[in-house]
């Protein structure tokens, strides 16, 4: 394809400013969509972590003599 | 052990329901004085036009009544949750559908009618036409137990949360557009002299519907949004 | 929950087994999801002949009619998960109507978007108040009705069935919407615009429609499982499975 022809593309026939847009919408909403639970997710995971971690924390602190953790 | 019959327990929660709103004057007169209020803002925002204020002035009306009703919709069951007597009246033994019917006639009577016996004033205030006033008037009766029913249905579904008048707002338009359409559309006929009997025979239909399922559904979801 | 689920399905409606099998299957679905996607695009944006009415805007129809289409599918299974949530109190009902609600919502957000767009160039109005278009918002304002009404409770399981329930008497409403206001439009008639799409269509325009269709099923499915294990590791944070997913991150 030569640079002709993909500017031909691009000008989608004169209404690249209608198509295009459309386009990019479709993509973003749905890039958004299929990533923001993704980032909820880790960030669940990470509060769990943080939260077994404290409670471990506390359990070794209430009995002096470490025992394995139940 | 005896039970109070049907009729007398439906009796005594409209007279209860009424005896509460009747201690609340004021709350009765807030959905009138809203509508009022929009209805005089719209000369001052579109100009003292007959012609044109005379062509709106029935979807003006309606949708000043529809908002009142809605701003008065949360009320519905507010105070019952707070004591807590609805969920004595969803244990009691009557069937809670029907005692819900009455709630729901109680909260017609005390927001709705006194919409609908100024609805004439409002609409005069807009300059429409005298003639068409007896089916605004009709499309407002059949129309505003339907909103009644079904905001009571919502109210119910939100009876467990925090109140939030927005997010009942947003519930209820899209529940409401055909109400508004059927009952808009029988005023404009009968404004442009066309026969606007087909539409108010479309709300009526769909109204005793309503009646038949809209207490149930509430029931069920008052079920839903109460138990956890 | 009953004799008439069979056992496996009532397995795999066990949160822990769910998570796993969604997780197994999810980027197939994705790698599918973007294979066909891709394909289409070629085939509708290079291959395909331009319309000899409209030119090359009818091109946004390869993602305009697949993200309708999907606004109605989405909320199709979002109702069906619902009543099962309601009726059977199935927890990965639940999960699935809610998490359906915004991929639900992100699709007809697109079809009104693209709707616009493309009916500017064609019919010289961002906005006609027509019945599919009308429709089409009040699916919008249902969508959101159900995410809010879920999000304002806050026992999870609650609001899961409460906006259930929304979402049931939004599959009546949506078909009550679309005949009165067809029947609106009849009244008002000269400030109507026809819409309509090519009703031949001809095939170098219709395999990409179709690919671009699947596409958006098989995108549609990896959302939603991945929502599905979020909202999963979400709800039984408490139990057992979901320690052992956070202590032992590498596993999935």
């Amino acid at each position: 394809m030569n640079g002709g022809s993909l500017q031909h593309f691009f000008a989608m026939g004169g209404y690249a400013g209608y198509l295009w847009p459309a386009y990019a919408v479709f993509f973003i909403v749905l890039l958004a969509d299929f990533f923001a639970p993704l980032l909820r997710r880790r960030r669940l995971l990470r509060e769990l972590r943080a939260r077994l971690g404290r409670k471990a924390a506390r359990q070794s602190r209430q009995a002096p003599t470490p025992t394995e953790p139940a | 052990m005896s039970r109070p019959g049907l009729t007398t327990a439906c009796a005594a929660m409209l007279r209860r329901d009424l005896t509460l709103a009747w201690r609340r004057r004021g709350d009765i007169a807030m959905p009138v004085l809203y509508a009022l209020i929009v209805t005089m803002l719209f000369p001052f925002a579109l100009g003292p036009e007959d012609t044109l204020l005379e062509r709106i002035a029935g979807g003006v009306v309606l949708v000043t009544i529809l908002l009142a009703m809605l701003l008065a919709l949360d009320t519905m069951f507010s105070s019952d949750i707070e004591d807590g007597s609805l969920e004595q009246l969803v244990l009691a033994p009557q069937p809670l559908a029907l005692m819900l019917a009455m709630k729901i006639l109680a909260h017609w009577l005390t927001t709705a009618l006194p919409l609908i016996v100024i609805s004439p004033l409002l609409a005069g205030m807009l300059h429409l036409p005298t003639s068409v006033m007896p089916v605004l008037m009709l499309a407002l009766l059949l129309s505003t137990p339907m909103l009644s029913l079904l905001g009571a249905i919502l109210v119910a579904l939100t009876a467990g949360t925090r109140r939030s008048g927005m997010l009942l707002a947003l519930m209820l338009l899209p529940l409401c557009v055909p109400v508004v359409i059927f009952a808009a559309g029988a005023v404009a006929a009968s404004q442009q002299g066309l026969p606007w009997l087909a539409p108010i025979a479309w709300l009526g239909a769909a109204l005793v519907l309503l009646l038949v399922l809209a207490p149930l559904a509430c029931a069920a979801a008052l079920r839903i949004a109460l138990d956890a | 929950m009953s004799k008439w689920i069979p056992l496996w399905l009532h397995k795999l409606s066990s949160p822990p087994t769910f998570y796993r099998f969604a997780g197994a299957l999810r980027p197939w679905l994705l790698a599918l999801a973007l294979l066909t996607g891709a394909i289409a695009l070629y085939g509708g944006l290079v291959l395909a002949p331009a319309d000899y009415q409209q030119g090359d805007a009818y091109r946004i129809i390869f993602i305009h009619v697949p993200s309708a289409w999907m606004s109605l599918f989405i909320y199709g299974v979002m109702g069906f998960a619902a009543f099962l949530a309601l009726v059977w109190r199935i927890k990965l009902a639940e999960v699935v109507a809610m998490t359906s609600a915004p991929i639900g919502a992100a699709f007809t957000f697109i079809t009104l978007v693209t709707g616009s767009l493309w009916g500017k160039p064609m019919w010289g109005t961002w906005w006609t108040w027509d019945a599919r278009l009308t429709s089409e918002l009040v699916l919008l304002f249902l969508y959101l009705g159900v995410i809010g009404l879920y999000h304002a409770f806050e026992d999870r399981r609650q609001g899961a069935r409460a906006a259930a329930f929304l979402a049931l008497i939004g599959i009546i409403n949506v078909p009550i919407v679309h005949f009165s206001v067809n029947w609106w439009n009849t009244l008002h008639q000269g400030s109507t615009i026809r819409l309509l799409g090519p009703s031949t269509i001809a095939p170098g325009m219709l395999w990409p429609l179709l690919t671009m269709m699947l596409a958006t099923k098989f995108y549609y499915l990896a959302s939603l499982f991945g929502r599905v294990r979020t909202d999963l590791l979400d709800l039984e944070s408490g139990k057992d499975w979901v320690r052992t997913i956070a202590t032992g991150s590498t596993l999935q």
